[in-house]
């Protein structure tokens, strides 16, 4: 079967119209396959080739991309569920509620991005450990660690905002705990919630702000950020793998790595 | 079609000429110009590689879509909670933040708003930030193998003031992880490189970096489940399978 | 051996190679992710519309109802009252009267209502979630919505969020009302009314500033203990007091009672010794009380153990152990004397009849409600921790108590307690989590709820307790937010005081216990507000002197208060004056000379026509009606001019009377006035009198 698919989609791949939408030419080789990724704005940010044993499972669990993976599925649903909500109060719990009752699979639809962003935060960690782990931030890494660092934040900043979205008591208990940690801050503390809440409580004020922050600006800090992200995992020499680091480090490092 | 020219190949004309199925090179290089002023530390080793395209991509893409039939299989058959409408007069108890800052308000509990609010989770990203650029990790030596007396008393006198520390604001939730940690190391610290069992000597190898980071997961797990499963109102214990 | 066998070829055929592994798993994600609209055609809704129209299809006016069904998700939409009902998209059939045979839900048609589905929605009468397209949702409690489907016996609690009336068709919603009041529920617990007005309590709590002067320590101790073990109607509740609380309870109230001025009168006394202790003369004693009427207020527990008599004044079967003989027979003169504020009337009794129903009454005991109940003396230890009591169970919220001040919101507004989130109460064990199963166990048993808890312990039925949850049911936020054009307000309570020398009188007599004169008043008796324009002076004389019943069934009876001639001159003046309607001139019509002929066809009417027989009696032999009042004098009490208006409409003279409005003509009016008016009585009675 998948002669026959890759016979149909070669004969697609030298039609007029998919190679002035793909620079990368057709065929099998070596080269083309190379041009893929390089002549593609979006797939030039990964290297070219992988060090074939990097593609293990074992060898990075693939954390980093089923973050990737969460992230689109967030932003997939969270496009369509925006099409359903307006974030005034009380109308955003009330669409919510429609969306359970009234929208064709509407409650998947919440449910999958409500899932998802649990995973992500979850994967996010649990990249962030692995790498650790793995010792994958050492130089020349150093930088991409600290990104990888911001994503973290980013991550979690976005599914606390998103949060208060049905605001529904589960929410706005949720968001008021958070922002009162806030007004900790020595000094300024509770200038730093008046700036994150737009008022000195949870209002309908604090949704609009937490919407904006969630559907726009926190989203595009992610991705401009995980393009760095993968740029440098490009530009720093591939996947970590042991053998990618200086001579210096490697000597006294033990035979096996059991982690 | 054989006369089309990629932009590239104004680079190395020749090898590129016959831009449709040319196999010219079997494996293309890269060629990076690194000067004496590039910080990038990239030292090539000859191994086996793949092509990202298709293969990698497809594997991406694979790993990708079993998350997504997993998500999608527990969205199909789990909903997502949701309480009645938001009422600032009418406070749930306990109000819980999201499960990923339970961990920090189970320390809320214990010590004052400046310290668990603010300066922890600003110390845990500012380390997390310099972790790389301390060299701490890059040696990767077993914390004993070196200076053993002179470690292995500074561990001790850490260790100590640090549980009495948490004694003292009675945080015997955090204690719990901070002594067993203390136990793996104390443990770690009699095994040798040589030692017999692989258990004591993986412990042995384990560098300082190791056991900070592994003690913050473990800190972080059980805070974070005491607080999402183990807490009920007025922050008291509950077990999550008694209502 | 051979399964591993087997899945790795399997594995190998599928996802041997990346293309043929991310098709499949493209493909499985795919099917996955078409599940979720698929889910949709399975929904409740779509069950039951398909459901529906299945069950259309077999009737006979099947064409009909499938023009009237609209499928897809139905919504009533009132944003004025914050309703969205999806509730008719399942059920569809609310309006269809053909179907009324179906019982299978949701198909069921809607019973009749004086309301409009469409004006009103569902969830405003039957709560549970109006949005919600499932049948969990919509009924059940969920985590989102904590209000589930009102039970079908709380569901008048839902008119009365609107009807802040006695309406004809909530019984239970009344008496859960009228409990409110008169069990003192808001002596403690304020409620307010949508229009920002204060229920009221209608009990009487005595004042216990005198205390010392009516009874003993004893009784005071033992009705602490168990109140109901006194008098079984006692609505006092039981405060479950240890014995060392109600001593020094008791002790405080002894202490702290003052003195009252009461008229001791010897002679009196020694003939209630006499009584007291001489069952023949009890017996003669007794006449009295059953002349005086006593028993239209109070009730006495007969030999059989039933209760005979009304509920107004407490019950009077254990009164001899209560009470000092000085105390009672002050009382029995003039009770006004102890109590300016008590409802009791003031008999115009001479020293002799004070002193037979004093004896009557103090013989009328119970030897087992004290027998081996011995206080010590109280420390002054006891007496101010028996104050600390008093103020810590609000013993003052009630009771007007010497040197406590009445507490301000003793316990708990019950003014939302219909909409009060379930999240927010602390359910005891075995009580369903839903607020109306919550306010029931409360009021049943509130201790339940914690053995430190005040409220105390009351005794009611089952349906006592199921009207006062209604009542309380419709004490809820929407009674208070939903337009004031939409509801029907209280009546303003009437502090309608009568004037003048018979308005003392009025007071003296305590006519408003029974009687409602403008709106004050209570419900026993006829209301009196156009009482003016219906009786004859002469029949008011007659009635004032000797007060005979109008109604044969009924034991409750207007008492004869012996009223000198010039105080009785005084009352009739004043009512035939004042309580006058605008809609009947008593001098339009004349009380006799009506023609025989005219006399005739009411009387034909009246038997034939209009069935009166069958409630009222003309006839003593022959009819048998027990419902209305006797009509074999009703020419010499009413005035023809009252009968005419009465026979045309009798609610707008009396609203609420169960006379119902016949739309008779004018001639048939006329004719059974004057049929009426030719009732005067036995001629001989005439002479009698």
């Amino acid at each position: 079967m998948s002669t026959t698919f890759n016979r149909y989609f070669g004969e697609l791949r030298k039609t007029r119209i998919w190679r002035s939408v793909f620079r990368g030419g057709t065929g099998q080789s070596t080269l083309r396959n190379s041009m893929a990724i390089q002549q593609n704005v979006f797939l030039h940010l990964l290297p070219t080739k992988v060090r074939t044993r990097m593609i293990d499972f074992n060898a990075t669990w693939y954390l980093g991309t089923l973050t990737l993976g969460t992230f689109g599925i967030l932003v997939i649903t969270g496009i369509l569920l925006m099409l359903y909500y307006h974030p005034s109060a009380p109308q955003a719990y009330a669409d919510t509620k429609d969306l359970q009752f009234v929208v064709s699979s509407g409650q998947f639809l919440r449910n999958l991005h409500r899932w998802s962003a649990h995973a992500m935060v979850f994967l996010v960690f649990a990249h962030m450990f692995r790498v650790f782990y793995r010792g994958a931030y050492r130089p020349p890494r150093e930088f991409n660690w600290v990104i990888g660092v911001i994503l973290l934040l980013v991550t979690l900043l976005l599914s606390y905002t998103g949060y208060l979205l049905p605001w529904d008591q589960l929410a706005f208990w949720a968001i008021t705990v958070g922002s009162n940690i806030a007004s900790a801050v020595p000094i300024m503390g509770d200038k730093v919630r008046f700036l994150m809440l737009g008022g000195h409580f949870v209002n309908a004020n604090a949704l609009l702000r937490f919407y904006v922050l969630h559907c726009m600006i926190l989203p595009l800090a992610a991705l401009f950020f995980i393009a760095i992200h993968f740029w440098r995992i490009r530009k720093d020499g591939g996947l970590y793998t042991r053998h990618s680091e200086p001579d210096a480090v490697m000597t006294t490092a033990p035979a096996e790595r059991p982690l | 079609m054989t006369n089309e020219k990629t932009p590239d190949s104004k680079a190395s004309p020749k090898s590129f000429v016959a831009a449709v199925a040319s196999d010219a090179r079997k494996s293309p290089v890269r060629v990076a110009f690194v000067t004496r002023r590039t910080s990038a530390q990239v030292q090539a080793y000859d191994e086996p590689k793949l092509q990202s395209f298709p293969e990698v991509l497809f594997r991406v893409a694979i790993a990708i879509e079993v998350l997504a039939i997993i998500l999608v299989l527990i969205s199909l058959f789990f909903n997502a909670p949701l309480e009645g409408l938001a009422d600032a007069s009418h406070t749930p108890n306990p109000a819980k933040a999201p499960w990923y800052f339970l961990g920090l308000q189970e320390l809320l509990h214990y010590f004052p708003p400046v310290v668990a609010g603010v300066l922890v989770p600003t110390l845990v990203v500012l380390a997390l930030i310099v972790i790389p650029y301390f060299n701490i990790n890059v040696e990767a030596d077993g914390l004993f193998t070196k200076d053993r007396d002179k470690r292995l008393r500074i561990f001790w006198a850490v260790s100590v003031t640090f549980c009495v520390f948490l004694l003292v604001f009675d945080v015997i939730v955090a204690l719990v992880p901070t002594l067993i940690t203390v136990a793996l190391m104390a443990y770690a610290a009699t095994a040798t490189p040589k030692s017999s069992s692989k258990f004591r000597r993986s412990l042995a190898a384990k560098p300082l970096s190791f056991w900070i980071m592994s003690w913050f997961l473990f800190e972080l797990a059980v805070l974070t489940t005491v607080g999402t499963l183990f807490r009920g109102p007025g922050w008291s214990w509950v077990l999550p399978w008694r209502s | 051996m051979s399964l591993p066998e087997n899945l790795k070829k399997f594995r190998q055929k599928f996802f041997g190679n990346s293309v043929s592994a991310f098709g499949w798993t493209s493909l499985i994600l795919l099917i996955l992710l078409a599940i979720a609209p698929a889910k949709n055609f399975f929904s409740d809704w779509l069950r039951y519309q398909r459901g529906y129209e299945r069950l259309i299809s077999r009737r006979s006016d099947a064409v009909t109802l499938r023009r009237h069904f609209e499928s897809g998700i139905q919504q009533i939409w009132l944003p004025e009252l914050g309703v969205v009902d999806r509730c008719t998209t399942c059920h569809s059939a609310m309006k269809e009267a053909t179907l009324a045979d179906v019982s299978l839900q949701p198909y069921r048609p809607h019973p009749p209502i004086p309301h409009k589905l469409e004006e009103f929605g569902c969830v405003l009468c039957h709560r549970g979630q109006g949005t919600a397209t499932s049948v969990e949702d919509a009924h059940k409690s969920t985590l989102a919505w904590e209000e589930p489907i009102l039970p079908a016996k709380y569901l008048e609690s839902s008119c009365g969020q609107c009807h802040q009336r006695d309406l004809q068709g909530t019984p239970q919603l009344n008496l859960g009302r009228k409990m409110l009041r008169a069990y003192g529920c808001v002596h403690c617990h304020t409620i307010k009314q949508p229009d920002g007005s204060v229920i009221t309590a209608t009990d009487d709590p005595p004042s216990l500033t005198h205390i010392a002067d009516k009874t003993s320590r004893e009784w005071v101790f033992a009705w602490l203990k168990d109140p109901q073990a006194y008098s079984t109607t006692a609505t006092m509740p039981n405060f479950k007091l240890s014995d060392d609380d109600a001593r020094d309870i008791s002790a405080f109230l002894i202490s702290s009672s003052t003195p009252a001025s009461l008229k001791l009168v010897q002679s009196s006394l020694d003939t209630a010794k006499k009584i007291k202790d001489d069952a023949t003369l009890q017996t003669k004693a007794s006449s009295l009380y059953g002349e005086s009427f006593c028993a239209s207020c109070h009730a006495v527990q007969n030999a059989a153990g039933n209760l005979v008599g009304g509920n107004i004044g407490p019950e009077l079967t254990k009164v001899g152990s209560k009470v000092r003989p000085e105390w009672l027979q002050a009382w029995v003169r003039n009770p006004h004397d102890y109590d300016p504020a008590t409802g009791m009337p003031h008999y115009r009794f001479n020293d002799e009849q004070v002193g037979e129903l004093t004896g009557f009454l103090l013989a009328k005991s119970d030897a087992d409600l004290l027998a081996n109940l011995h206080l010590d003396a109280a420390t002054p230890e006891q007496i101010a921790h028996g104050k600390r009591l008093v103020n810590d169970y609000g013993c003052a919220s009630c009771h007007e108590i010497n040197g406590v001040k009445r507490p301000e919101n003793f316990a708990p507004e019950l003014t939302k307690i219909g909409s009060k989130p379930v999240n927010q109460l602390a359910f005891a064990p075995g009580v369903d989590h839903n607020l109306y199963s919550y306010i029931g166990a409360k009021i049943k048993q509130p201790r339940a709820f914690g053995a430190s808890l005040k409220m105390p312990q009351y005794t009611f039925t089952p349906s006592q307790v199921d009207a006062l949850t209604s009542a309380l049911l419709s004490h809820n936020e929407r009674a208070l937010t939903i337009p004031a054009a939409k509801t029907v307000p209280a009546l303003p309570p009437s502090h309608y005081e009568p004037a003048g020398k018979a308005g003392q009188l009025i007071a003296d007599l305590n006519c408003f216990s029974c009687h409602a004169i403008n709106g004050r008043g209570g419900d026993m008796a006829p209301d009196l507000t156009w009482e003016g324009s219906s009786v004859q002076r002469d029949w008011l004389l007659q009635f004032f002197r000797d007060p005979n019943t109008l109604r044969p069934a009924l034991i409750r009876r207007m008492p004869k208060f012996n009223l000198t001639d010039a105080e009785i001159a005084t009352l009739t003046d004043y009512i035939l004056t004042v309580y006058q309607s605008p809609k009947v001139d008593r001098d339009s019509m004349p009380l006799t000379g009506y023609p025989p002929g005219q006399v005739e066809l009411g009387k034909q009417l009246y038997y034939s026509k209009y069935g009166c027989q069958s409630c009222h009696i003309i006839d003593t032999k022959q009819d048998k009606g027990y419902i209305g009042p006797t009509l074999t004098h009703v020419g010499s009490r009413l005035t023809a001019a009252w009968v005419y208006n009465w026979m045309k409409d009798p609610a707008a003279l009396r609203p609420g009377t169960q006379e119902p409005k016949r739309n008779m003509s004018d001639d048939d009016a006329r004719a059974l006035t004057a049929f009426l008016m030719s009732q005067r009585g036995n001629e001989k009675q005439e002479a009698k009198r």
